[in-house]
């Protein structure tokens, strides 16, 4: 037997008390990973936005943005009017709308678009090809069509009607391969918007300023249209996943606090109740440090062993939460890195020495007359 | 016997309880020679178990002097080495540790020395040999739990010889036990004490387990009263 196989036994004495304290601490470390996949996640779906190559500005209507917008809300005048604003290169229509689909929650973003400006939205085929303008054809980015379990010669309902799916795409961003595409026609048509669009691609000359092409659009029609740049969908990017790791960072605090005053209760209740063997191991020679390393020891068995089940349940948890908002899903991939598991084993540690230092200081402290006394 | 040097030598030694309200030792004078068995007698609450406290350097006194195996107790810094390499301790509850096997048991002393798995386990079988077990191979692996009160207490004697200490400290190691028991646990004590050539102080309330000791003393009121030497 050797002193550290004594710590690793020790706190599993009893398994009841002992599964308890790790299912504790193991829920707030599976939080943490959890969360920490998805921000990790969404960090690097917004680095892919950032490396787009495709329009620098979406135009929509006054108090709407890129992001969020559907419906016939502009007049497709706009198309050709946004042209004549110095330092635009060329301009593209979208209309846009959500329709029900099978595997999603909140249901797929179709895009209506001229089969000839889709390079506006970065988009290359990688299978199948291009809809024909005015047909019932769609293509689908290459993370939803996992999704919706569509490949090349599927059918697909959209807003009622039967389409084929022609081809699947990508684009470099993780939001555009999230969303169908059709064409522009056929979709007015259906969603009873002809002559209507949600927004306008803008894609700047290369020696033009992209916040001033976009400050002269807003200028020219005040009241009429909003603008986002592709810096302002990258800002609210960061803004989203800054917001979501502080979010962690609080959880992470609590779970330490938390995890911590459960170990100490554990831990304290073992040192009252092995009071006599702890004066045992002193009357036979264990030095007050032995015996604080032995319990100190045990807290952080304790909570590595929580650090292992909460990181597992926290990627499957993870998996699970973002598989249920599959819509999310489809372009928020829960990241997992090593990062994470470094950062819950040394969450498990503190809280693990936290927890422990003052039961352990507690009984390395025992005078051995009296933890002999003790009944 | 005679021509032994003293290994516990004690003088004028107190010590007391409560901020001094309770007098457990109010002078005790003491001198016990190398591989004596001796046993410490007393009622109830006289100072006996005090005495073998502090004997074993569990607790420090207030007053007087204590010199055991060459070390003043008075002035050790040290006291865990000294306990860990000059006494073993055999107590009336035997004490052994529930989740260990009856050889990690034994083990416990030796943990934090220097002594490899190896020789720990070589050393512990040596002891657990003579404790006369009748299946010592299936007996090592067992939970003390299993054990009855004698073998539980024949452990906890193995465990007090682990570290070739020069000094047996018993505390009422019969106290727990019947008659027969009592007997067996006594002779293989007396055994060990000539085998092993330890000192032997054993404290007991019970007349016939004391007077099976070379010399008796008497503790009453916190001084030693009889067999001072």
């Amino acid at each position: 037997m050797s002193f550290l196989s004594l710590i690793v036994k020790n706190p599993f004495r009893n398994r009841t008390r002992a599964a308890l304290a790790i299912l504790g601490i193991s829920i707030g470390i599976a939080t943490i990973v959890a969360l920490g996949m998805i921000t990790d996640g969404l960090t690097a779906s917004s680095q892919t936005t950032q490396n787009s190559g495709a329009a620098e500005i979406q135009v929509t209507a006054e108090g709407s943005n890129a992001l969020s917008a559907t419906g016939g809300t502009l007049n497709a005048n706009y198309i050709t009017e946004l042209q004549n604003i110095s330092g635009v290169s060329a301009t593209a229509g979208e209309i846009r709308g959500i329709t029900p689909a099978a595997g999603t929650v909140s249901g797929l973003l179709v895009s209506g678009m001229n089969s000839n400006q889709t390079n506006l939205e970065g988009i290359s085929i990688t299978n199948g090809t291009m809809y024909a303008d005015g047909s019932n054809q769609v293509i689908l980015g290459k993370q939803i069509a996992p999704v919706l379990n569509k490949t090349v010669g599927s059918t697909i309902n959209l807003f009622g009607k039967e389409f084929t799916v022609v081809g699947i795409y990508s684009s470099g961003n993780i939001v555009t391969d999230s969303i169908a595409f059709v064409s522009m026609s056929t979709l007015q048509n259906l969603t009873n918007t002809n002559g209507k669009i949600t927004l306008v691609d803008v894609k700047v000359n290369d020696n033009a300023n992209v916040t001033d092409v976009a400050n002269a659009i807003t200028n020219a029609y005040p009241n009429q249209l909003s603008t986002t740049t592709q810096t302002q969908t990258n800002e609210l990017m960061s803004k989203t996943t800054g917001s979501i790791k502080t979010a962690s960072a609080a959880i992470s605090v609590l779970a330490i606090i938390i995890g911590g005053i459960g170990i100490i209760n554990v831990m304290i209740m073992s040192v009252f109740e092995r009071t006599r063997e702890i004066g045992v191991l002193k009357a036979v020679g264990w030095k007050s440090s032995d015996i604080l390393i032995m319990i100190l020891g045990e807290s952080i068995i304790l909570t590595l062993v929580a650090a292992v089940v909460g990181i597992l349940l926290g990627v499957i948890g993870s998996e699970a939460l973002l598989a249920f908002f599959s819509t999310t899903g489809s372009f928020l991939k829960p990241l997992f890195t090593w990062n994470i598991v470094l950062r819950a084993f040394a969450i498990a540690l503190i809280v693990g020495i936290i927890g422990g230092i003052y039961p352990a200081y507690r009984a390395s402290r025992l005078p051995p007359t009296e933890a002999l006394r003790y009944e | 016997m005679n021509d032994k040097e003293n290994i516990i030598e004690i003088h004028g030694l107190k010590k007391s309880f409560d901020k001094g309200r309770t007098k457990a030792l109010t002078g005790v004078d003491l001198e016990i020679k190398e591989g004596e068995f001796i046993s410490i007698m007393g009622p109830s609450g006289s100072g006996k178990s005090t005495l073998l406290n502090m004997i074993g350097a569990f607790d420090k006194a207030d007053e007087g002097s204590i010199t055991v195996a060459g070390i003043d107790l008075m002035k050790e810094k040290h006291l865990d080495q000294f306990r860990s390499q000059k006494i073993g301790f055999v107590f009336q509850l035997h004490n052994l540790i529930p989740n260990l096997n009856v050889l990690e048991n034994v083990e416990i002393p030796m943990l934090r020395t220097k002594t490899t798995n190896e020789e720990m386990d070589k050393r512990a079988m040596e002891l657990l040999e003579l404790m006369n077990f009748p299946n010592l191979s299936e007996t090592v692996k067992q939970n003390p739990t299993r054990l009855s009160g004698g073998e539980r207490q024949r452990v906890a004697i193995a465990r007090a010889l682990v570290n070739h200490p020069s000094i047996i400290l018993a505390d009422e190691p019969t106290g727990a036990l019947d008659s027969k028991t009592t007997q067996m646990i006594l002779d293989l004590l007396k055994d060990i004490h000539k085998k092993e050539n330890v000192t032997l102080v054993m404290v007991t309330h019970e007349p016939d387990v004391g007077a099976q000791a070379d010399r008796t003393i008497t503790v009453l009121d916190g001084k030693v009263v009889e067999g001072k030497t």
